[in-house]
């Protein structure tokens, strides 16, 4: 591990600078010390820089150096895998590049934020928040064990659940914001359990032999069905974070937050950690072609959900959240068909590009009209074809369909929701009975436990 | 002249009652039009015929908003000197009158008790608050830290006691119990039931706690927003022609319906009854109505609330439904009863869903008479509750515990009513007063002391600007630069009313007030055109074009999305990274670009064509009407005597990123267009040799050594832009050259001071970086505030400039130039105000309403808005339209209505304001406030509702030598009117 020294170096203050931001702002917030924000947008920039050239540098680093997937692992105290926990960075082109990404993009919104969001008084909430995506974001990025990949993917999930939140003081952001996070919930939970059986079926959570992008040795046990339940338990955790179907409905309601949030959220980077995982998960899903059949399918079913759903839209901001799910779905159909260069650079392509577009969605008054000036005459809607085939009665219902937005949450609602609360209600009345039942036997005149 | 003529419906008066009722509510909905036409105006329109203190009163209970700020906000205020104590007593004896004079229970006269109870009010707190306030707060056991100290020696007279805490507290609590035992004493107190809930859903919702419209307006929104879209999506939605109504019925008609929520399982039943019935809106609401179980005697109220229940959409429904020419899908059918007549067949399913849920088995009609049955009884408030006012007031008015412990029924009762008419909301309608008062008192000082300019014999230039407050302080600065030159101003559409086409325009837009539907279209047009350069940058404009927007066409798509992403995606980061890091670089080199895409010599096409126009009446204008148009502008302004040989008419429009409400900072005179094509269409016909000959004729000369050149002025980055520079005579020059140059030197100064208003702005900015940094600003993606816009308007000053060049007006003040020497009888005055004075209500008022009530009146932060059918904002992901103002727009402002300051004698300007039923209500209600500075005497008269007041000058003016900077330098927040004094004067 000697020759891994300087590399090493460069990922721990790559992803240790946001960290230190994240523990400065938010001690800062939580023991009540306001920040200038001259001093947050300061600190914020100088530590992205910092966190961004270690990064690359270590991209470099690794380039030059011989290829090949490397362990970096913190805190010998618990590398024997009986409980304790490790810090484990994966190094890899993969992973790196990965991290560059996300740092530069997420720089560029702290350049975009310490603007937009000045005098608003949320302004150091906000930061806090932003810090902890990003070191969520890197913590996936590099992740060597599961334990490190959960802890980024739950800084992910909080950051965004609290950032749709972010205007409190209304009640359709809080109520939204809650949805959210109850999706990540189940998306944690079949992350939670694809870890438990990968440590039970390999005897280890290092994920270097999952990620380590040659195929899997036989010994591990990481065949046939066993496969097939820990790469089908990280589907469901992908379709829960990147909003593929059936999940695709909290993602309109995710952009309650300010302009910027959404745009490195929803157009950017939380929305891609998911197709990331699955990019680092690869050699498992090619042991199981259930696997990759249902990715693909779910891939590409919402791509062709959220291509048409976006057409519909009037606003701009789920114009462009449909929109980008639409890349999305064929990143994920991508990566099932085992092109993973293609995917890659697919994905760092449209961050890039939905950013600029999210960023720039209030100004599409200006756009529009700028467009419509050059061209000389009102920009005429695009004509679908097989739209226009369609009769005009399946035309109206799918239209209707797409407005609704498929009725995806009315679905979930009914299907998950609904049962889930009559089970928990009917659980708490034979409690209620069981109670006033033993009341009624103790002390007739009692009136039980029933809390009236 | 009507403010709004969107408020009045298009068609001729409808027959049907749900028709003309409607048309009758629809005043109370927001009268905001399109966004991209931002045209200011009074949210509270439709309470004008009340007094300005009744109406928002009115209207807070109305539509649920603020009346005045906070208490807390006032009593900053108080605290900082913004309001004066002094004025408090001022606008008390004003309201209270000889009634200020009574005594009270003995204690004092209601002037005096009442103000103590002003100054430092009382913490209104009631039920559990009241108990945490008395066993968890220092209530019970200190006085009120914020006593007057004439009231503190009373309560707790000095003893040498070591004691003194024990003491206190024990005196403290003697007067409590006091309190206690008198309101004992006193008969029961009267409890006023609340106002009940008309709407069924506000019946479920106070009951149950069921919101039906948190159900049903997610679905209704996404449908109302599809149905209007102005080209958003890229798939319209079917069958819109059918009209509102229609179109719902067409596509929700399948069973698919039911799942737009668990509450629309008869949805679809509802829209197969319509459809079966063959139901029109007007039957729809109807048959609706009947269903609701609806009287007649209350359908105005049922509606009305049905309508302010989502009154952002609704009102746009109306404004489209009566100004179709304002939206690009100019085809559509918008109709507000097919509105309501939708929103009724969501309501009815959504309640027979909450009928179920709190197990109520008959029909919906009865749904409200069973709620109300269910209605816990409202609690006449506790002896807890009466105690507090009296044992506050008690402190403030310092009176001595024997006193209270004397009180019997009477003089509580006596109190009691005293402290009731003295609510909170009257509490903060004083303060509000008080605040306007230190303000416009200031303004009025600062007239009556500043002693009038001398007009310069032989002015080297002149300049016409807009009455924009925000050219006040470009006014100032340019002839602080250059003092041998004129400035005026008028309304900044100078007069032509024209729909105006500019060479890279793809549609006309209407350049005139938003009350005047102009009869007249001029393009500009590039004689190059048909050759090479000409027809290359039209190339080169229409493959920019093309390419943006099949990148944003195809950015949406899946296989061309992949394809581009793939590809291309990385290189979003070259503008992302100029935008956002690097504005000042990327607005400079759009600049330059824009230049080279645009023809460099156009020339407007004003002269009368007998083509038809695209649209209005006329291609062009007649020499009879630019001649009529440059009289009046020259008649208004004063100018016709004292035309020096270079005279320059600058319009003003705004240009920024990233900021839907781009256009509310453009020209309200130009209905929120940019009015550089007016003056350039002004100075076009005033050099117009038969234009010249025509006047001449009629005794109006412009000598031929005169010149006009049309310019527009960029508010946000401050760029001066001339049109049509190249047809300036050899002889005019040298004179242009020294203008621009001057006008350059104010352009960075007058940057210089606008940046000490903006946080972000170091206080030691030299002129040049701030000239750097609006600019950055301009371009900059990310910069939720490109400029102030109008935030803080608060005067308007209606008069020659002599009598306030040289005055520091802090970018406050409309200035409208007119000449009472020269319009003996009142003929010029009248017109000006009734072109400028409602413009000029209409933008304090919304100034002042979004600040008074950013989320009720305003549109809230800008940070989460969402663009939608291209017509408005929502908040995040849905909402109701905002209207309004963002609080990024108004967060410097300070909410006071406008002080209207005429020069001329009283009698004068009372004539015009009566001759204009409009300005009379405004003047007559409050709504504005008016003067007029004597132009003989200097006296300065405050109109009254009894007659006019002499105004009696309260403070000195202040007096700076050296420029504007000297003033503002260094300082961030209101400046008081100065009095700047050029050093060259005062050295001599």
């Amino acid at each position: 591990m000697m020759s891994n020294l300087p590399l090493a170096w460069l990922v721990v203050v790559g992803v240790g600078t946001p960290a230190i931001l994240l523990a400065l702002l938010g001690i800062a917030a939580l023991i009540d010390r306001p920040v200038a924000e001259r001093w947050i947008s300061s600190l914020t920039a100088g530590l992205m820089i910092i966190s961004g050239a270690a990064l690359a540098a270590a991209l470099v680093a690794y380039g030059t150096a011989t290829a090949g997937t490397r362990l970096l692992a913190f805190g010998a105290w618990s590398t024997s895998h009986q409980g304790g926990i490790a810090i484990e960075f994966l190094v890899d082109r993969l992973s790196l590049a990965f991290a560059v990404i996300s740092v530069t993009i997420a720089g560029i919104v702290s350049a975009f934020s310490s603007r937009y969001l000045h005098r608003d008084v949320g302004y150091h909430r906000y930061f806090v928040l932003l810090a902890m995506f990003v070191t969520g974001m890197l913590l996936v990025a590099l992740a060597g064990n599961i334990e490190v990949l959960f802890i980024g993917w739950e800084l992910i999930g909080l950051s965004s659940a609290l950032l749709v939140g972010f205007f409190h003081e209304r009640p359709a952001p809080v109520s939204n914001a809650f949805r959210v996070f109850s999706i990540y919930r189940i998306s944690d939970a079949a992350m939670l359990s694809a870890a438990v059986l990968l440590h039970h079926v390999a005897g280890s959570d290092s994920l270097s032999l999952l990620f380590s992008g040659t195929p899997l040795p036989a010994k591990t046990g990481l065949t046939g069905a066993n496969a097939t339940m820990i790469a089908v338990l990280l589907i469901v955790a992908v379709a829960g974070k990147s909003a593929l179907l059936p999940f695709s409905g909290w993602l309109p309601r995710a952009m309650e937050g300010p302009t910027p949030s959404s745009a490195v959220y929803y157009g950017s980077l939380s929305i891609h950690a998911g197709c990331f995982l699955l990019l680092r998960s690869a050699p498992l899903l090619e042991q199981s072609t259930v696997a990759r059949l249902l990715a693909g399918s779910l891939g590409t079913a919402t791509a062709i959900f959220a291509g048409m759903t976006t057409r519909v839209q009037s606003d701009v901001k789920s114009s462009l959240a449909y929109a980008s799910l639409t890349q999305v779905g064929l990143i994920v159909t991508e990566i099932a068909l085992g092109w993973y260069a293609i995917a890659f650079v697919h994905l760092a392509g449209h961050a890039c590009f939905r950013l600029l577009q999210f960023l720039s969605a209030p100004n599409v008054l200006h756009d529009l009209h700028g467009m419509e000036n050059a061209l000389g005459g009102r920009l005429a809607r695009s004509t679908d074809y097989l739209v226009t085939l369609l009769p005009a009665g399946v035309r109206r219902v799918l239209f209707l369909i797409f407005l609704e937005r498929g009725f995806l949450d009315n679905i979930v609602d009914r299907v998950i929701v609904e049962p889930f609360v009559r089970t928990a209600q009917s659980l708490t009345r034979l409690d209620q009975w069981l109670c006033d039942a033993g009341a009624w036997t103790n002390a007739r005149t009692g009136r039980g436990c029933r809390d009236e | 002249m009507p403010m709004e003529p969107g408020s009045s419906p298009r068609a001729a008066a409808p027959s049907h009652p749900i028709s003309r009722l409607l048309d009758r509510l629809a005043v109370l909905l927001p009268a905001q039009g399109p966004i991209s036409i931002f045209i200011h105006h009074n949210p509270l329109h439709a309470f004008e015929h009340h007094t300005f203190e009744q109406a928002v009163v009115h209207a807070a209970e109305r539509l649920g908003c603020e009346p005045f700020l906070s208490e807390g906000q006032y009593r900053a205020k108080l605290a900082s000197g913004r309001i004066l104590a002094a004025d408090v007593e001022a606008v008390l004896r004003d309201e209270l009158g000889v009634r200020g004079t009574a005594d009270i229970a003995g204690l004092g006269s209601r002037l005096d008790l009442w103000q103590a109870i002003i100054l430092h009010g009382i913490p209104t707190v009631a039920g559990g608050e009241l108990s945490w306030a008395l066993t968890e707060t220092p209530a019970l056991s200190h006085f009120r830290s914020d006593l007057p100290p004439s009231a503190r020696s009373l309560l707790a007279a000095p003893r040498d006691n070591a004691d003194r805490g024990g003491e206190e507290a024990r005196l403290v609590r003697r007067l409590w119990k006091a309190c206690c035992q008198a309101v004992g004493r006193a008969s029961e107190a009267s409890s006023q039931p609340p106002m009940p809930p008309v709407r069924h859903r506000d019946w479920l919702h106070t009951v149950c706690g069921i919101d039906t419209d948190g159900w049903i307006h997610p679905p209704l929104i996404r449908f109302l927003a599809g149905y209007l879209d102005q080209g958003l999506a890229h798939w319209a939605m079917p069958e819109r022609s059918r009209g509102l109504h229609g179109c719902f019925l067409e596509i929700y008609r399948t069973p698919l319906a039911a799942e737009c929520g668990q509450w629309a399982q008869t949805l679809p039943r509802h829209v197969a009854d319509d459809r079966a019935a063959n139901r029109n809106a007007r039957d729809s609401i109807v048959n609706s109505l009947v269903h609701l179980g609806v009287t007649n005697d209350e359908l105005a109220d049922y509606l009305g609330a049905e309508l302010l229940a989502l009154r952002g959409w609704a009102g746009i429904v109306r404004q489209i439904e009566g100004r179709p020419d304002r939206v690009p899908a100019r085809d559509l059918t918008v109709t507000l009863r097919g509105y309501v007549a939708v929103r009724l067949l969501f309501e009815r399913a959504a309640l027979e869903h909450a009928a179920r849920l709190v197990s109520f088995a008959g029909p919906i009609s009865a749904l409200r008479s069973w709620l109300r049955d269910r209605q816990p009884p409202p609690t006449p408030p506790g002896e807890y509750e009466r105690a507090w006012p009296l044992f506050h007031a008690a402190q403030l008015w310092g009176l001595d515990v024997s006193i209270v412990e004397q009180w019997q029924a009477q003089e509580v009762a006596v109190l009691e009513c005293e402290l009731r008419e003295l609510h909170a909301v009257r509490q903060r309608s004083i303060l509000q007063q008080a605040f306007e008062r230190t303000i416009h008192h200031r303004l009025y000082d600062a007239l009556s002391a500043h002693s009038p300019q001398a007009a310069a014999a032989a002015p080297a230039f002149q300049a016409v600007f807009c009455l924009d407050e925000r050219e006040e302080s470009f006014r100032r600065h340019l002839e602080e630069v250059e003092p041998t030159c004129e400035t005026f101003s008028t309304a900044g559409f100078f007069n032509v009313a024209m729909y105006h086409q500019g060479v890279a325009d793809a549609h006309p837009r209407p350049l005139c007030p938003a009350a005047i539907r102009p009869l007249h279209y001029v393009a500009e047009i590039d004689p190059e055109g048909d050759r090479l350069a000409g027809r290359s940058r039209r190339l080169r404009r229409r493959t920019a074009g093309f390419l943006g927007y099949n990148v944003h066409l195809g950015s949406r798509r899946p296989v061309r999305g992949a394809v581009l992403m793939t590809a291309f995606g990385w290189l979003a980061l070259i503008p992302l990274v100029l935008r956002v890091v690097f504005p000042w670089l990327s607005s400079r080199w759009h600049r330059a670009h824009e230049r080279t895409s645009t023809g460099v010599r156009t020339r407007l096409q004003l002269d009368r064509q007998d083509v038809p126009p695209p649209i209005g009446n006329y291609s062009g204008f007649t020499v009879r009407e630019m001649a009529d148009i440059v009289r009046r502008v020259l008649e208004d302004t004063a100018l016709c005597n004292r035309l020096s040989r270079l005279v320059l008419m600058i319009g003003h429009g705004s240009i920024s990123l990233n900021n839907p409400h781009e256009s509310a900072h453009d020209c309200g005179a130009c209905g929120g267009g940019r009015g550089g094509p007016n003056a350039r269409a002004f100075a076009q016909m005033a050099n117009d040799p038969r234009v010249r000959q025509l006047l001449a004729s009629e005794g109006l000369h412009i000598g031929t050594a005169t010149w006009f050149v049309g310019g527009q002025r960029n508010t946000c980055n401050n760029e001066v832009r001339f049109f049509d520079e190249d047809l300036v005579p050899a002889r005019c020059r040298p004179l242009f050259e020294q203008a621009q140059a001057a006008i350059d030197a104010a352009r960075r100064r007058e940057a210089h001071e606008r940046c000490r208003r903006f946080d972000a702005v170091p206080q030691w900015y030299p002129p040049l970086a701030a000239l750097a940094h609006v600019e950055g600003r301009a371009g900059d993606l990310a910069q939720p505030r490109p400029e102030y816009g109008h935030a803080t308007n608060a005067f308007c000053i209606i008069g020659r400039r002599t009598r306030t060049r040289g005055l520091f007006l802090d970018r406050r003040a409309f200035l409208v130039s007119y000449d009472p020497t020269s319009d003996d009888d009142g003929a010029i005055l009248a017109r000006i105000m009734a072109a400028a004075v409602p413009v000029i209500a209409g933008i304090s008022l919304e100034y002042y309403f979004s600040y008074i009530d950013p989320i009720g009146y305003g549109c809230g932060t800008k940070l989460p808005h969402n663009v939608t059918s291209l017509l408005g904002v929502m908040d995040g992901a849905q909402s109701d339209l905002r209207t309004g103002l963002p609080w990024q727009m108004v967060e410097i402002h300070e909410p006071t209505r406008v002080a209207i300051v005429v020069e001329g004698a009283p009698e004068s300007v009372g004539r015009a304001v009566r001759g204009n039923p409009t300005i009379e209500q405004l003047v007559r209600h409050r709504w504005i406030w008016l003067s007029c500075l004597d132009q003989a005497s200097g006296t300065l008269w405050e109109y009254q509702p009894t007659g006019w007041l002499r105004h009696a000058p309260e403070r000195p003016l202040p007096s700076v030598v050296g420029d504007s900077a000297d003033w503002y330098q260094g300082k961030r927040g209101f400046l008081p009117p100065a009095a700047i004094v050029p050093r060259s004067s005062a050295s001599a």
